[in-house]
């Protein structure tokens, strides 16, 4: 599955929305991140001349932040944590079976970007080690069952039904 | 600053400037407010080392080798962003700092490829300089290399960014001084790097290859690329660039008596700062090139053959006397050179003047509209002569009528977009959008040619608007009321139709300007088209209405396409005027001069380049002596032009390199480039520059002033100057404008004597408004339906016989492309890589095609210079400046597909 066409007139509401404005290009990129799951690459030159800026800064900021992408992600971002509390109670091997159940190295995007398998240094809630999230969703004291049972919830066929 | 008024302002504290004590290494200093521990520190000669620091960029504090430590804390702090503060004390070199310091160089090297031996930076690099000082050979730490891309696909530069060491020097010279914006910082941590938009390499960025951060680089990460040295230079020499008008300071690094190397010299005040072109940086290379002429030669049976320099001179001495015995005065005519210094140029008219008695001196200005510009320099009498261009930076508002900066002269536009990022507003007039409407605050996109028009009605609207200023046009001007009538009944639809330009965008700009006093830069787009006079008066009358006259930041920034185009005016190089633009039939000048000749002078006036041609083409010319010029290439229909000067009985040619109008001289004289000879320059600003030089010429070359002082004496003159001192005191005591140009080194200001009260202390006379003139709308003809622009581009100067010897810049820029709308490009069906032939009344061009989105359509834009200059060809050989000559800058074309 391709990625989707960027929706440009929706691109280009957003921009519209903060045009002039140069404070305002992370809230900006966080709602085109939101909207789009990534910044689109062709969009960075638009968004700076709406705001006044080089489109090298703008990349700067999109490239600096790993909240921003600049290729599009899957639908459930998977951010595993391998913060100290979390690789104590067995986080390194939580990824390991993230990346053998969805087939996914770190960082990589499943073809039908249904997955994208992240890792994360920590999520703040270290008293339910090992945890991960999947997009805003937090998913602790994880044993590999719970992993499975996670998956399965956001597994394509399973969420369509 | 105020000057102190205490002496004891060390010990008591300076309370009038609110100047800083504070300790350094238990020194007490002094530093203004608001300066950084760094400046306090290097203002009383204690050196901290820095490398992402520079005088000319904000504070950065990246690369914290500056730490000092806080006596009083403990605290280690980055010097360069610490605000001096009373009672501080800080330790520069206290143990803990230097171990710190050692351990940040320690890191930089460890992560730093060991290519020292082959890297271009060589013994210049600061990091190793730093590494010397504190000590570090081996780091002692597990190396770890920052592979990362190295790139070299462009002809200027290489980027290697595993020598980069973060400093940020590249990218904030981009972005603060350059405003270029092609690249900035990307990714973060180890990963961290300056990087151009999607990666793409510098050629397909918006860098235009100006070389700022190449000089400012501290490390080898940006070297110059195709350099035929690569290392460090036995010296440094400063110079001023003999490219473009602006006169950039350089400094020429020097091998073996070659130039290997050309940067921003780092002297203080200089008109470019830290800043340079692409063409100051690396299109130097045509004073190394095997076609530099390095003997003297002479046609012998149609050949040409070398000889001897007594050989030489006396040829072209004897033949031009025995020309001008045989045929009179009329019959020999001197084409001088905007390229070549003001000790040249005098000498040059000298000659003419005294010893062949003809006026019929010129010089290359001519090819950028100095006629139109000499009207306006009697209405001033040569007052508003002197303007700075730093002046442009403290501007109320800028408007840019006619000037595509960005390609022309680059160095200025740095300076306007600078201005427009502080928010200055800034308003382009421009058929075309050029590299500077991006940071406009408006363009006008007005037809060809109808500046006039618009500049009209902008004023008009002014006045109806009541925004004149008031004061300004009481004090200084007569005339106004009388000008005002005329502007009020101008007809504002008909400025609409005649320059496409609409009401509303009209009367936003006379929004931005209301009020304001304002500079105008004028660049080739108004001097070189057809109402370029008119053009020139109508601005004129507008600087004066809003008052935009007699202080820094306002007023016509006239731009010059050559080094020493004012200088050539001023010392005399013109067929209508002697040094000091004092007019010809002025008898008062004219006797002074003849007293200090020794000679009489003609009170005519002599030819001026197109008549020079035309008489040669009846026949009336019989010998010419060019220097420094190559009218084959840089005039319109070289055909022609060639044919006619074919037809002359002698013509020496003196210049430095071989060209299209050596292969046609009978003598050739090798001169000297600018950086083989010492002498000055005057820039747009009106700043005398001097230099000396920096290598010796190649071969038996001689420095053009000492050529032309032994073809004087062997033409008759009594005795010789000798030196350039001589020369200069000669000068000095002729031409009052050029009083300090016994000074010799350093710059100097051309001194303005104008009679106008505007441009004097007290009294004098007012300036007057030129009278309100019109122009009508004009239709295409069937049979040239389109409109050919013809235009710069960065990487060449002029007709390009210079910049076309560098190999670099060939390579570069070498397909020309005339670009054309998307309209037109679908009408006359093209696809990529499609040629066309473009034929105008007078010739034609073949040229490869290229979409330009931005284009009005039946515009096409043919960029000059490359392929010989083959653009001249479009037009036609008229007289510049002259009201019913239709300007070189556009003609009407038909276009055909092949």
């Amino acid at each position: 599955m391709e990625p989707k066409e960027i929706d440009w007139e929706r691109l280009n509401l957003i921009i519209d929305k903060n045009k002039g404005e140069k404070w305002g290009l992370i809230p900006l990129l966080q709602e085109v991140q939101e909207t789009f799951g990534y910044v689109p690459p062709e969009s960075i030159d638009l968004i700076a001349s709406a705001l006044g800026l080089f489109p090298s800064q703008v990349q700067g900021v999109v490239t600096f932040y790993s909240g921003f992408a600049l290729k599009p992600k899957g639908k459930y971002v998977l951010r595993v944590c391998q913060g100290t509390a979390c690789y104590v109670k067995g986080g390194r091997s939580i990824l390991r079976m993230m990346k053998k159940e969805t087939g996914l190295e770190v960082n990589e995007t499943s073809p039908d970007y249904q997955f994208t398998l992240e890792t994360v240094a920590c999520l703040g809630a270290c008293f339910l080690a090992p945890t991960m999230m999947v997009n805003r969703a937090y998913f602790g004291k994880l044993s590999p069952a719970k992993v499975t049972s996670v998956l399965a919830q956001y597994k394509k066929d399973e969420v369509e039904r | 600053m105020i000057p102190c008024l205490f002496q004891d302002c060390l010990a008591k504290g300076c309370f009038l400037n609110g100047h800083i004590n504070l300790s350094i290494d238990g020194k007490t200093v002094i530093c203004p407010p608001g300066a950084s521990v760094l400046e306090a520190a290097e203002e009383n000669g204690i050196k901290i080392p820095t490398l992402c620091h520079h005088s000319g960029l904000e504070p950065f504090g990246a690369c914290r080798l500056c730490l000092v430590e806080d006596e009083n804390t403990g605290r280690l702090m980055a010097s360069c962003v610490t605000p001096a503060a009373p009672d501080m004390a800080v330790l520069t070199a206290s143990p803990r700092v230097i171990k710190h310091r050692r351990n940040i160089v320690r890191l930089m090297m460890a992560e730093h490829p060991e290519s020292c031996i082959v890297c271009s930076k060589g013994n210049r690099c600061q990091l190793r300089r730093i590494a010397a000082q504190l000590g570090i050979g081996e780091t002692g730490l597990y190396p770890m290399p920052n592979y990362k891309a190295y790139e070299q696909a462009n002809p200027f530069m290489v980027r290697d960014l595993s020598k980069c060491v973060l400093c940020g020097k590249c990218i904030r010279a981009d972005h603060e001084l350059v405003v270029a914006g092609a690249i900035d910082y990307s990714h973060r941590g180890f990963e961290s790097r300056p990087a151009t938009v999607h990666e793409l390499p510098l050629e397909l960025s918006s860098c235009t290859f100006c070389g700022t951060c190449l000089s400012m680089c501290p490390t080898g990460a940006l070297a110059p690329k195709n350099n035929m040295f690569v290392g460090t230079p036995d010296r440094e020499i400063p110079t001023v660039c003999g490219f473009c008008g602006v006169g950039c300071s350089l400094s020429m690094g020097v091998f073996s008596d070659t130039v290997v190397e050309v940067n921003p010299s780092r002297g203080k005040n200089t008109v470019n700062g830290s800043t340079l072109c692409v063409r100051g940086h690396f299109a130097h290379d045509f004073l190394n090139v095997s076609q530099r002429l390095t003997r003297p030669l002479i046609r012998r049976d149609g050949q040409m053959s070398p000889a001897s320099w007594d050989e030489a001179l006396d040829t072209a001495a004897t033949r031009f006397l025995a020309v001008q015995k045989e045929s009179g005065p009329s019959s020999v005519a001197f084409l001088g050179s905007s390229k070549c210094t003001n000790e040249e140029n005098y000498l040059f008219q000298k000659i003419a003047r005294v010893l062949l008695k003809t006026n019929s001196v010129d010089n290359g200005g001519y090819l950028s509209g100095r006629s139109a510009l000499a009207p306006l320099y009697k209405r001033t009498n040569g007052g508003d002569r002197v303007r700075s261009l730093a002046g442009l930076e403290k501007a109320e508002a800028i408007v840019v009528i006619g000037a595509d900066v960005t390609e022309t002269l680059p160095v200025v536009s740095y300076g306007l977009k600078r201005a427009a990022q502080k928010g200055t507003p800034l308003i382009v007039i421009d058929p075309r959008q050029t590299g500077l409407s991006a940071h406009a605050s408006m363009r006008l996109p007005l037809k060809p040619q109808t500046d006039l028009e618009l500049i009209n009605g902008l004023s008009a609207l002014l006045v109806r608007k009541k925004a004149q200023n008031a004061i300004f046009t009481d004090h200084f001007t007569k005339g106004f009321e009388a000008f005002k009538e005329a502007l009020l009944k101008l007809d504002l639809e008909k400025t609409g139709r005649v320059t496409g330009v609409t009401p509303e965008a009209l009367d936003e700009a006379a929004e931005y300007l209301r009020g304001k006093s304002v500079a105008f830069v004028v660049g080739g787009g108004v001097l070189e088209q057809r109402y370029a006079a008119l053009t020139l008066d109508a601005l004129f009358n507008l600087c004066l209405m809003t008052g935009s006259l007699g202080h820094a930041g306002a007023g016509l920034y006239v731009l010059a396409q050559e080094n020493n185009q004012a200088g050539a005016w001023d010392m005399g190089t013109v067929p209508d005027a002697l040094p000091g633009r004092q007019p010809l039939n002025d008898s008062l000048a004219r006797e002074k001069f003849e007293r200090a000749w020794q000679a009489s002078i003609s009170p005519d006036r002599g030819l001026d380049l197109i008549r020079m041609i035309e008489e040669a083409e009846k026949g009336n010319l019989k010998a010419l002596y060019v220097m420094g010029e190559n009218p084959l290439r840089a005039l319109p229909q070289p055909d022609r032009v060639k044919r006619a000067l074919e037809k002359l009985d002698f013509i020496v040619v003196q210049d430095i390199l071989k060209t299209e109008t050596t292969e046609i001289a009978d003598v050739v004289l090798p001169g000297a480039a600018f950086s083989e000879k010492g002498g000055s320059f005057t820039n747009l600003e009106g700043r005398i520059q001097f230099f000396n030089p920096a290598v010796p010429p190649p071969g038996e070359a001689k420095p053009d002033w000492e050529i032309l002082d032994l073809l004087a004496r062997k033409m008759g003159s009594p005795r010789r100057f000798g030196s350039l001192e001589r020369l200069r005191g000669e000068i000095a005591g002729l031409v009052p404008m050029y009083a300090g140009i016994n000074e010799g080194s350093g710059a100097v200001w051309v001194v303005e004597a104008s009679d106008k009260e505007l441009f004097k202390n007290e009294g004098g006379a007012r300036v007057s408004f030129a009278p309100v003139s019109s122009i009508e709308e004009e239709g295409q003809s069937d049979s040239y339906p389109l409109t050919v622009i013809l235009g710069s581009v960065r990487f060449h100067l002029g007709s390009g016989t210079r910049t076309g010897y560098s190999g670099r810049v060939r390579e570069f820029h070498q397909n020309g492309a005339v670009e054309l709308s998307p309209q037109d490009w679908t009408a006359f069906g093209l696809q990529a890589g499609d040629s066309v032939k473009l034929t105008s009344a007078h010739g034609s061009v073949v040229r490869e095609t290229a979409k330009n989105s931005a284009l009005t359509q039946g515009l096409v834009f043919v960029p000059e210079a490359v392929h010989n200059n083959d653009a001249r060809n479009l037009i036609g050989l008229f007289p510049l400046g002259q009201p019913d000559s239709p300007g070189w800058k556009t003609c009407p074309v038909r276009l055909e597909k092949l």
